[in-house]
């Protein structure tokens, strides 16, 4: 990929989270200020829409250095560091809040649970490796098995008070519960609210010990309110939201790469 | 210059020689259990192959996938050992890569079947597949399972059920049982092991001289060739070499920036790619479980019976969760491990230690962070590769930042 810098004389440092979804871009300036985020969908690593952002912000920008982060970390050429999506998300939170917390991350195909020291270090982690149940791409195939539109669902089921819950963890067992669902006439409210609750049961089933907060950070938190309160009523703790949550890892990797830069300049 | 065991190639021939031996039948043939009784087998006269290495041949050189589909149509299932269902599957199929590595005809005919049952219950019905197939006799050695110490009723119970297997052998083999033969390739295997234990130890050093990855291929001749002089005379060379690389400072990573420890089952089809994993990210796996299980130093040749009753029935796998921590803790402390990496096999019930608590005993007992990898020894659909990474990449930038924070 090449890229021509721009010459602005304030530096910036560019954040980029290759999501199994959906790529995300921070740009922070110095002080640790975002003043730029974008999001495309994550194609691959030659495609337009990528080009197009990458060449939009390092024209806008200048860039003093990159942190690439997320499944596709290892393959964005421009980044000068590479961090995991784990390290950058403790990262962000660090900024925003720099205490013991637990952090939540339901991105596209995995669930993170992340747990901070008080000054802000990953002491311990969970990732899903065996399947993406309870993940975004759980909930979107689920979604749309049932006809559901994405962008209503927190709406919808916030107008249910159902108590139905699907129990598969398989995505494609769950989608063969939905039709029993469906076929039952059970209400499309209902149905909204019981794919929450299966995402609910699965976080329920990991570690969350952390005497802080829980940071509720990723897609799924960004789009889904109602999922947001269940999850408050369901741990009995403090739940916080980030704005902009889906940008919390990759303005975590802008903040690496202010870092990486300040750690170059002093050595 | 790349960092490189030059006795591999000695390893090679070693195993070729093996192999070929067993290709050419002069001897009777016994199949034994990677941790079962092979020196008594060798005081008979037995040639001795083992099925497990033959898994892990077919782990990494990627075919076991191929082949696991044949034994679950035969009946077993997809979800018990896939040294098992591979091994079975390849028979079935009659591909084995002991034809194109090694020139052998196939797998081979059995004149006997020896099993031990300290590691787990598996080994059992897969040699019993066999046994049927070939109409061949088998015996077993079945312990106490998961001791939390080892008492005199115990030894006296397994060294019972070794002489009950003596005159099988004597029928198969053809010849009387021989207490001095059995001594003198128990002295052999003893030697080869407490070499092979110096080896390991090699690691202790910083930067190391072995990884956990290259154990993994150099402990061939002490799981097949035990009780030879060619197994003693392999690891006396090797273990000079690795001493010499100590003193010159030469290591696998020179720059360590982590120790690690792997417990449980190798990743057989993934060993380069995570070897380089770990060493793109200067993270040193140093020690692990596995290769720690072929050390038998109970073995004494003044007590052959009693003493290999004892070694077989002591290792790792077979001991109590208890046990279990207090052998991990002494590794730790022994090799200065930062962190552990719990591999969760998922067809290796017996040899995944995360399951009951150890993790987290490890954090709150040894303050020793660890994470656990889903995968299996041979059976890559159950190993997913992007999340394995970040898990490992996280886990060693976590001890990295806890490092540089002290």
């Amino acid at each position: 990929m090449k890229i021509e810098k721009h010459k602005t004389s304030s530096p910036h440092f560019l954040g980029v989270d290759l999501g199994s979804a959906f790529t995300k871009f921070t740009v922070c300036d110095a002080g640790g200020k975002i003043v730029h985020q974008n999001l495309i969908k994550t194609l691959n690593i030659r495609s337009r829409s990528l080009k197009d952002s990458v060449e939009r912000i390092y024209g806008q920008f200048s860039i003093k250095s990159c942190c690439a982060t997320g499944y596709g970390r290892s393959k964005f050429e421009p980044a000068q560091i590479i961090k995991t999506e784990i390290n950058c998300a403790a990262e962000a939170c660090l900024a925003l809040r720099p205490k013991e917390k637990c952090i939540i991350d339901i991105g596209g195909e995995d669930i993170k649970i992340i747990h901070c020291d008080e000054a802000g270090k990953v002491e311990s982690f969970y990732l899903n490796s065996k399947c993406a149940a309870g993940t975004g791409a759980f909930l979107s195939e689920i979604a749309e098995r049932a006809e559901i539109d994405l962008t209503q669902m927190s709406v919808l089921a916030e107008q249910s008070a159902s108590e139905r819950e699907i129990n598969s963890f398989c995505t494609v067992f769950a989608k063969t519960e939905i039709m029993g669902w469906l076929f039952d006439d059970v209400p499309q409210q209902d149905i909204a609210r019981g794919i929450y609750a299966a995402i609910i049961n699965r976080v329920n089933s990991l570690r969350i010990d952390s005497a802080g907060p829980v940071f509720l950070i990723g897609g799924v938190a960004a789009n889904h309110p109602f999922f947001n309160n269940l999850l408050r009523k369901s741990l009995g703790k403090e739940v916080f939201v980030p704005q902009k949550s889906e940008f919390i890892v990759s303005f975590g990797a802008a903040l690496m790469a202010k870092k990486y830069d300040d750690k170059t300049k002093r050595d | 210059m790349a960092y490189k065991i030059k006795s591999t190639s000695v390893l090679k021939e070693l195993m070729r020689d093996y192999f070929q031996r067993i290709g050419q039948r002069e001897k009777p043939l016994a199949w034994c259990t990677s941790v079962g009784p092979a020196e008594l087998l060798r005081s008979f006269g037995f040639e001795v192959y083992f099925p497990e290495n033959h898994g892990a041949l077919l782990g990494a050189t990627r075919t076991a996938g191929s082949n696991i589909p044949a034994a679950m149509k035969c009946g077993y299932s997809g979800d018990i050992c896939s040294y098992t269902t591979s091994d079975i599957g390849a028979f079935l199929n009659q591909s084995t890569p002991l034809k194109t590595q090694y020139g052998l005809d196939g797998i081979p005919r059995p004149d006997l079947l020896v099993y031990n049952t300290n590691q787990c219950r598996e080994v059992e019905d897969w040699f019993h597949f066999y046994a049927d197939r070939f109409n061949c006799s088998i015996a077993g050695i079945h312990p106490p399972r998961h001791l939390h110490s080892i008492r005199a009723a115990e030894i006296e119970l397994v060294t019972a059920q070794f002489k009950r297997i003596l005159p099988l052998c004597e029928q198969i083999s053809g010849q009387k049982f021989d207490l001095d033969a059995f001594r003198e390739v128990l002295q052999l295997s003893s030697e080869a092991t407490l070499l092979w234990q110096q080896v390991l130890r090699t690691a202790m050093a910083s930067p190391a001289p072995l990884s956990f990855f290259d154990g993994t291929i150099h402990m061939g001749p002490i799981v097949v060739l035990r009780g030879t002089v060619e197994a003693k005379t392999y690891y006396a060379e090797l273990l000079q070499e690795l001493q010499e690389n100590i003193a010159a400072g030469r290591g696998f990573l020179q720059q360590e920036s982590c120790r690690l420890f792997w417990e449980g089952m190798p990743i057989w089809g993934k060993l380069r790619a995570l070897s380089d994993l770990f060493v793109q990210n200067d993270a040193a796996v140093v020690a692990s479980t596995y290769c720690n299980s072929w050390i038998f130093d109970a073995f004494n040749e003044k007590e052959p019976f009693e003493s290999s009753a004892r070694a077989y029935t002591e290792i790792f796998i077979n001991r109590s969760e208890q046990a279990k921590f207090t052998m991990l803790q002494k590794w730790i402390e022994d090799y200065r491990i930062d962190g552990v990496i719990f591999h969760d096999a998922k067809t290796c019930f017996n040899n995944s230690n995360a399951r009951f608590g150890m993790p987290l005993r490890l954090k709150n007992k040894l303050g020793i962070p660890s994470i656990t990898i889903d995968g299996d020894l041979c059976d890559l659909r159950f190993y997913s590769e992007g999340q394995s990474i970040t898990k490992i990449e996280t886990f060693i930038e976590q001890i990295q930042n806890q490092k540089s924070f002290i």
